[in-house]
């Protein structure tokens, strides 16, 4: 239950990843036509099914050095066509391909950058010591095959110094951008800073964020620049070790969403709420009552009708973290307000228009909620849309 | 936009080899060329160095919005698949782009029956390579269709070789090395060609396409990804996505159309379904589905597909049935603000309202009980539904359901019990078209007589007809009657039954257990799994033919145990959530 609510969106969690079934490497004889010289492990790939496919594997002159995946009902083949020009050669030209094997439904594109860079290994090697055209091939890569397909199906990495250079192999994964952080939000780590040599900024602001300060807050309290301090929390949202929730305070809104459902039948869930929303370790709150606050939250409840109902200290719940983990865990969400001024006074209706809610209208211009709300409340032409 | 095709591709390969015979679009090739090549700054040094080790530039193949960088000669080289490959999907990636097609092989007519007769065809789609596995699915079929389509028109009257004909004659004519000439000489004469095109363009604007190969087949298709796009901006409706909400479908939902009633007569033409055209004649937004199949006449299964169809292909959309109690609010992602197009869309529509005043009355959970007051006057109340329904259309608001959640004790459920699980998969799994297999309970019968009796009268758009209440309250005092002899003690052995012990002592601390009567629910509804948050009241409501105000009092006398809490119905409430 780890990924789920805001966590969840910066991962493409639709397709699947799957290890490397299989690696190949195939060149293009001068007698023989296109052939798999190595395989690990062997007889994966059959001649019958090569001979069906050669022509994507040993392209074209114009496709070479693309990465060219082609799937068929069980496999998915992922290569990059090289060709060295040299007169040494028969034909004038050596052609070679390392190609991975992946089950048909799998993403492969995390998987490009690798056979790139070990084609690149490899056609270093040829060309300094014609590693791979001396015919002695089979023999030398077999180990080499075999020791990067283990340790990318295990670690995700792999080192190679075979031959005069060395090369390092790591499957990093493709994953979407996270949107551009904004002013208004609080930065909440949902998981241990990992730990290394962090930049600069990341060390300098790492320390204030608590899940409470919002990035403004940050930037002034860390005493870095503002802009700096967005591009250090999108970086650590990218890699999944910071989530971005709303600002919170007693005044605002929140509401129930279907996933409210799974924490009531999710006993890890309940478990790992109950420690995260409670006052002190030694007592945990009743999960009822979590429940019960969490149900409560609807349009028009405020967190401070809330704190009055429930008394949450009394039951022993942190109200604050409650609704963090609530928003992280995506079983509430926060009600906004939008205002939007209706007369012909062009100056405010720039930033009345609809198009941002209260929080960013208060942090763009530095004035407390409590204040513009009254403000909005007087004016009759100011339409307060709540969603 | 990422699933619009950058190019379709026609290859051909028989015994004379393999060829390109037609793409679309084919004029942009040409002229960028110049374009990439800087002059070269004849002072600079070449890079000679560390030729081996220089990081290769991520090469790609897509130039705005269309394919470049591979020759005709190539594409039909890397298209004319080996006949092991034939009649099977095709994909492949290269570089940025993803190539998807339905190589299909097929007889000649007018050629002798063996090897040398055979013609393989493939139209191929070009898509951008992050275009998601869903979208390369879809193309696949398109172009499986297509390829069906000309092996029967092939097979009718030798249409494919007539058509590949002119076309290798065209390129063959044309002075070599300019293909354009050729191509559009080829859009001239040959309808296959024209049919590409037209194939290309609708992808492109619509993702709805319609074509008549040889004049002969309709094909007609649609990419739900792109289609549903003119009614949720921004958001990629996928196939599994309307697959979930399908089967969440159930007897009381009920249909939108999003398009007025008139406008769907050329869709129903083209479908052709009469049963789709009685259904039409019947609908309104307020009958619920169980309702609608009965006035048209049609099985309620029927119905579910029919709804299914309009719903895939964009037309219409799911909703609970418009009624007096329904609370809406605003949807989260409703575009409003004041540049919106949708103000003046709406006030062309509502020339006396102005959309922001609407829709703010819906900032706080508003019913529609609420908005109508006994005054009011029914041209009001008919403008005022007139109005929801726009904004439902609109995707601009969002109905609340209250759900209910059991919860006996102060750490939840004592024992999590393998009867909610199997409820739970039951109602993700099971075949929910058949709305009896999911509740095969005593009251399913009684509640299907009673509604067979209601269906005539709800046929006037009323508001949920006052007189369905009353015989289903009927049905339940005689359900209840026969049970009054029973004594409190026998409830209480009821409970004891099944209810783990600790759960039991918190029950029986609320006062309402001394009623029978309410315990009886209570421990009804508890054992049929209704309070596990998957069914909201309503629902409660159809399925156990309980009246609004009967189910609220109990809920309010079991509020110790029994937590309600108000959202969306997950199921229909995905065409306006993102």
């Amino acid at each position: 239950m780890e990924n789920t609510g805001y966590v969840l969106n910066n991962f493409d969690h639709t397709s699947q990843e799957g290890p490397i079934r299989c690696i190949f490497f195939c060149e293009f004889h001068p007698t023989a036509g296109p052939i798999i010289s190595c395989q690990e492990p062997e007889q994966y790939i059959s001649k019958e099914l090569f001979d069906s496919i050669s022509v994507y594997i040993i392209t074209k002159a114009e496709l070479q050095k693309s990465t060219i995946t082609v799937t068929l009902s069980d496999y998915k083949i992922l290569g990059f066509p090289v060709r060295i020009d040299d007169k040494k050669y028969p034909r004038n030209a050596y052609h070679f391909n390392l190609c991975l094997v992946c089950d048909s439904n799998v993403r492969t594109v995390h998987y490009e950058p690798v056979v790139i860079k070990l084609s690149d290994y490899l056609m270093a090697m040829e060309i300094e010591s014609s590693f791979l055209s001396d015919g002695k091939a089979a023999t030398k890569l077999a180990p080499i095959l075999k020791q990067v397909i283990e340790e990318l199906n295990t670690k995700g990495e792999c080192a190679l110094t075979e031959g005069p250079t060395a090369t390092h192999l790591k499957v990093v994964h493709v994953r979407s951008d996270p949107a551009p952080v904004a002013d208004h939000q609080v930065p909440v780590f949902i998981k241990p800073l990992p730990d290394q040599q962090w930049d600069l900024t990341t060390q300098q602001v790492a320390p204030y964020i608590d899940g409470f300060n919002h990035v403004a807050r940050i930037a002034a309290l860390s005493d870095v620049e503002n802009n700096l301090v967005k591009a250090c929390v999108q970086n650590l949202v990218y890699y999944g070790v910071v989530a971005l929730v709303p600002l919170f305070q007693y005044g605002n809104v929140y509401c129930t969403t279907p996933q409210l459902n799974i924490l009531a039948h999710d006993v890890n869930l309940q478990n790992k709420c109950l420690k995260y929303v409670a006052v002190s370790q030694r007592q945990l709150p009743n999960f009822r009552d979590v429940f019960r606050m969490f149900a409560a939250m609807t349009r028009g409840t405020t967190m401070r009708d809330l704190c009055l109902r429930f008394n949450p200290a009394n039951l022993r719940i942190n109200e604050r973290k409650l609704v963090q983990i609530g928003v992280l865990e995506g079983l509430i969400r926060r009600v906004h307000k939008y205002p939007i001024l209706l007369s012909d006074t062009s100056e405010l209706q720039k930033s009345l228009s609809g198009a941002a809610n209260l929080d960013e209208i208060c942090c763009a211009t530095g004035v407390a909620t409590q204040q513009l709300e009254d403000q909005l409340e007087r004016d009759h032409n100011i339409v307060l849309l709540w969603k | 936009m990422e699933v619009n095709p950058l190019s379709v591709i026609l290859v051909k390969s028989d015994s004379k080899g393999d060829r390109l015979l037609f793409r679309y679009p084919f004029r942009f090739l040409e002229k960028n060329e110049p374009a990439n090549t800087k002059r070269r700054n004849p002072y600079t040094l070449p890079n000679l160095e560390d030729l081996l080790q220089s990081p290769t530039q991520p090469t790609s193949n897509i130039n705005k919005g269309h394919l470049t960088g591979f020759t005709d000669e190539v594409l039909s080289s890397l298209f004319a698949v080996k006949s092991e490959l034939c009649n099977n999907k095709f994909e492949l990636k290269v570089n940025d782009v993803r190539f998807v097609g339905h190589p299909t092989l097929l007889q000649l007519r007018n050629k002798q029956q063996d090897a040398s007769g055979l013609m393989l065809i493939n139209v191929v789609f070009a898509l951008q390579a992050l275009a998601s596995h869903s979208v390369v699915t879809c193309y696949h079929d398109l172009s499986k269709r297509v390829g069906i389509a000309l092996r029967y028109e092939e097979k009718r009257c030798g249409y494919v070789s007539e058509q590949t004909q002119t076309m290798t004659t065209a390129h063959d004519d044309g002075y070599t090395g300019n293909s354009e000439s050729a191509f559009e000489t080829i859009l001239t004469k040959c309808t296959l060609a024209k049919n590409i095109k037209k194939l290309y363009e609708d992808l492109c604007s619509t993702g709805l396409v319609n074509i008549q190969i040889n004049k002969w087949i309709t094909l007609s298709f649609c990419l739900p990804q792109k289609v549903h796009q003119w009614h949720l901006r921004g958001k990629f409706v996928e196939p599994k996505d309307i697959d979930r909400c399908l089967k969440a479908l159930r007897p009381y939902h009920s249909l939108l159309l999003l398009h007025p009633i008139q406008q769907m007569a050329d869709f129903t033409g083209l479908d052709g379904s009469p049963s789709l055209e009685r259904m039409l004649k019947q609908y309104s937004p307020i009958k619920n589905l169980q309702t609608l199949a009965a006035d048209a006449d049609l099985t309620l299964h029927h119905v579910f597909e029919l709804t299914a169809h309009l719903v895939y292909w964009a037309k219409a959309t799911v909703i609970f049935p418009i009624c007096l109690t329904n609370k809406y609010v605003i949807a989260p992602d409703a575009p409003i603000h004041l540049n919106s197009p949708l103000i003046d869309k709406f006030s062309e529509a509502f020339p006396t309202a102005n959309l922001i005043r609407v829709i703010s009355d819906f900032a706080l959970p508003t019913s529609l009980g609420q908005k109508c007051n006994p005054l009011c006057h029914p041209a009001q109340q008919s403008h005022l539904v007139q109005t929801i329904i726009w904004m439902l259309q609109h995707h601009l608001l969002l109905q609340l359901h209250t759900y209910v959640q059991y919860m006996p004790t102060d750490h939840g459920l004592a024992v999590p019990r393998e009867k909610d699980e199997r409820l739970v998969s039951q109602r993700n799994i099971g075949n929910v078209l058949s709305s009896s297999s999911y509740h095969p309970s005593t009251s399913e019968h009684s509640r299907a007589e009673s509604e067979s009796g209601t269906s005539t009268v709800s046929e006037t758009p009323e508001l949920r007809s006052e007189s369905d209440l009353i015989n289903r309250s009927i049905n339940l005092e005689n359900v209840s009657f026969t049970s009054v002899e029973d004594e409190k003690q026998d409830y209480q052995e009821e409970l004891l039954l099944d209810f783990p012990d600790e759960e039991r002592g918190n029950i029986f601390k609320i006062p309402a257990t001394n009623n029978p009567e309410d315990l009886r629910l209570f421990a009804r509804l508890c054992r049929k799994g209704y309070f596990h948050g998957n069914h909201h009241i309503e629902e409660i409501m159809y399925l156990e033919n309980l009246r609004r105000s009967q189910l609220l009092q109990l809920l309010d006398k079991f509020r110790d145990v029994l937590i309600t809490y108000e959202t969306e119905d997950p199921a229909i409430a995905m065409f306006s959530y993102t």
